[in-house]
């Protein structure tokens, strides 16, 4: 994967060439790749949702109600912010991971006479340079990918709309939004430069426990206060919800709150399910030392984790969102709906089910980089190992089974917020629909979950784990017992 | 019949060992033609300045490395040309490691550090290795300290957890690289005690690499390399007589 091919860490070689020479640094392609998936992700997700809006106008049963034109306008804008944000928030995530893969060098720099904040300064430039190259590559994928779909939606929906352009000012919204959101992540994961001391340059570098971790009161109460009140306006929406469709506006804000409560919290969230699961793998010495692992650097893994997470809890989101709306909408459905009613909703469900993939590859890529954060930085370690008696074959397990540990965490973590969401967005939006046959809106209904969906998220989940863990075992057999010795 | 390296009253021996790195003019020879043995029942003492070859000569006695040419048994078993799993499963079987630093696995407390050799093998202690344990544990003064995790025990402790481990499977050999290298005089006294009365009354064979007199002075034999070749063997010797020695092969030099 070129994406993290290593670079050369020091470049000294002077002049034009060596100002972008950070561009091949490791994990810069991979910011760059994350960037450039998120904006496309957001630029397909602009046209689909035009597409589709236009799509529902034109079939004859739906575009007639006023109130479902009003709820596709809503869930366009709204589809639209949680990608951004999602995308946002990924971005943000792999970037600050990059970041203290770096700590080593800035720790040279800061060694040798450079200020913290001219370091720091340096890492936001080249977060925005990296956020604009991501943005461009992005906007032209994405762009490209919407042509192809809509050539081939047009021939396969009936009644799609006749003319269709994909010259949607909605697409500079994702484009700009990752440009500058990768620049925010990089001021904000750079932070931790502040904390780099020269030291770090001599000595191997630590990482923060867990007990120190948690004991940052100021961000846990902020954490807890977003989840709280995310909650309480989850619920209003929901009981909103039973009076008007506009209860998505109330809980759409309460899944934005709660959900960046659950981001910003999840070193404290993720440690205790990562435990758990790390109960799950047994006690071989091979499970023992991956599930320690994957609680040793707390804030790395919790941070891999919420990315899966986002994307595990997207798809199981919109999945049974449809599904719900569905039995919102079904009430009565034996009485003679048409059930063609729902054939554009389940395109749409289809189609987004795809487009919510692309952040699980976004999380992918970010758990190639830190599973080979993890190998890089613990060559000494596999070297001992190696040393005492760690067969290679052992050495695959382990990195596979801390892999499969974050992902496993993850995955659970994100169906259930998952199935919480979707199950409140269609809720708050529809409880109060007036539905066939007789006009009544259906009021409260259980969370309706396609087992199918859940199933394509376990499998795939499982497929991206192996495929990501691929390069970093590579790396991590590739270390010699003898790197245990290194005077380093 | 081949004489085996146990009739020879030896616990590893090499044969006309060889290492090169690179080829030509810009190749170097780190060992040059090596044949020796590490005696059974011995505290070994491998010293030699930097570059002389002794870690190289470490490293592939122990099953680190590979020669270029010659061949190297531990016990009766022939290492050289063994496949890297066999070579993994006898280093975890039949040798122990002590290194300068970085010997413990942070994320283990004490126990399981002691324990990983038996649990990377998917077993547990028998019987009579567990009550070898619990002998080291009390002679190493760790009981107190089992369930610390490395950061949370100090340098002199740190080592002799490594000890427990290296000495825990009753290996045919224990190698030590610089096991004092990071201790303070104090702390290095005792684990070179520990070492030299493992040997002594358990008849524990170790070899260890240093280039520090005192510590050698603790070894039944001092094994001088320079070059590439053993350029001298000596029986205990005071550290004033080794530091006397490399000063005079120094100044040869």
């Amino acid at each position: 994967m070129t994406a993290v091919a290593v670079g050369s860490a020091l470049d000294l070689t002077p002049g034009r060439t060596a100002r972008l020479a950070w561009l091949r640094e490791r994990g810069m392609g991979a910011s760059i790749l994350v960037a450039a998936l998120a904006a496309a992700f957001g630029v397909v997700l602009v046209e689909v949702t035009a597409y589709i809006g236009a799509t529902l106008q034109a079939d004859p049963f739906i575009g007639d109600s006023g109130t479902l034109a009003v709820v596709v306008a809503i869930l366009s804008i709204l589809l639209t912010a949680v990608a951004m944000y999602v995308a946002a928030v990924v971005t943000a995530n792999t970037f600050s991971t990059i970041i203290a893969g770096r700590t080593r060098r800035i720790a040279l720099m800061r060694l040798i006479g450079a200020s913290a904040r001219s370091q720091r300064a340096e890492v936001t430039g080249q977060g925005l340079v990296v956020g604009v190259i991501g943005a461009v590559v992005g906007l032209a994928l994405g762009l490209g990918f919407a042509a192809v779909g809509i050539i081939v939606g047009s021939s396969l929906i009936d009644g799609a709309p006749e003319s269709f352009t994909l010259v949607q000012a909605g697409v500079l919204m994702p484009v700009i939004g990752v440009a500058l959101t990768t620049w925010l992540a990089a001021h904000i994961g750079s932070r931790r430069v502040l904390a780099v001391t020269p030291l770090q340059a001599l000595g191997g570098s630590v990482e923060r426990t867990h007990d120190e971790v948690s004991r940052r009161v100021g961000r846990n109460v902020g954490s807890l206060v977003l989840l709280i009140s995310g909650a309480a306006l989850l619920f209003l929406g929901v009981v909103l919800g039973l009076v008007t469709p506009l209860g998505v506006v109330v809980a759409f804000f309460g899944g934005v709150l709660s959900f960046t409560g659950i981001v910003t919290g999840a070193v404290l969230i993720m440690p205790p399910v990562l435990r758990l699961v790390g109960r799950l793998f047994g006690r071989s010495a091979t499970a023992r030392l991956a599930a320690e692992n994957a609680l040793r650097y707390p804030e790395r893994s919790s941070r891999m984790a919420i990315g899966v997470v986002m994307g595990v809890a997207l798809v199981t989101m919109f999945a049974v969102a449809l599904e719900s709306s569905k039995a919102l909408m079904m009430r009565q459905s034996e009485d003679g709906v048409p059930l063609e009613m729902f054939a554009p909703m389940d395109a749409f469900a289809g189609i987004m089910m795809v487009l919510v993939a692309v952040s699980a590859v976004i999380a992918a890529v970010g758990l190639v980089n830190l599973l080979t954060i993890g190998v890089v930085q613990r060559k000494r370690e596999l070297g001992l190992l190696r040393a005492i008696g760690l067969t290679g074959a052992q050495v695959r397990r382990m990195v596979l089974l801390e892999a499969l540990h974050i992902t496993v965490a993850a995955t659970l973590t994100g169906l259930v917020l998952g199935i919480a969401y979707g199950w409140i967005a269609a809720q708050s939006l529809l409880g109060a629909v007036p539905v066939l046959p007789d006009y009544e809106p259906a009021g409260l209904v259980l969370p309706a979950v396609p087992w199918l969906p859940v199933v394509v998220i376990v499998v795939a989940t499982a497929l991206l784990t192996v495929i990501a863990a691929v390069a970093p075992t590579r790396l991590a057999t590739r270390v010699a017992p003898v790197e245990a010795l290194a005077a380093d | 019949m081949e004489i085996t390296t146990s009739d020879l009253g030896l616990a590893a021996r090499v044969q006309h060992l060889t290492k090169s790195y690179g080829t030509g003019a810009a190749g170097v020879r780190a060992l040059d033609d090596i044949s020796v043995g590490i005696r059974r029942g011995q505290f070994t003492a491998i010293m030699g300045p930097s570059g002389s070859g002794k870690s190289t000569l470490m490293h592939i006695m122990a099953g680190l490395d590979a020669p270029s040419e010659g061949r190297a048994w531990i016990g009766d078993t022939e290492i050289t040309g063994l496949g890297d799993v066999e070579m993994t499963v006898l280093r975890r079987r039949r040798v122990g490691f002590i290194f300068q630093a970085f010997n413990l696995v942070p994320t283990l407390d004490a126990l399981g550090n002691i324990l990983l050799p038996f649990e990377l093998d998917g077993r547990r202690p028998s019987a009579i290795e567990k009550a070898r344990i619990d002998g080291l544990v009390e002679r190493l003064g760790l009981a107190s300290r089992l369930n610390h995790r490395p950061h949370e025990l100090s340098g002199g402790q740190q080592q002799r957890v490594a000890i427990a481990r290296a000495l825990a499977t009753a290996p045919d050999l224990v190698f030590a690289d610089e096991p004092t290298g990071n201790l303070d005089s104090r702390s290095g006294r005792e684990v070179l005690e520990l070492l030299a009365a493992a040997s002594r009354d358990h008849g524990q064979s170790i070899a260890m690499v240093t280039h520090d007199a005192i510590a050698a002075a603790h070894a039944d034999r001092v094994l001088f390399l320079g070059d590439g070749r053993i350029v001298a063997d000596h029986p205990r010797q005071s550290a004033e007589q080794i530091s006397a020695y490399m000063l005079a092969a120094e100044v040869a030099a």
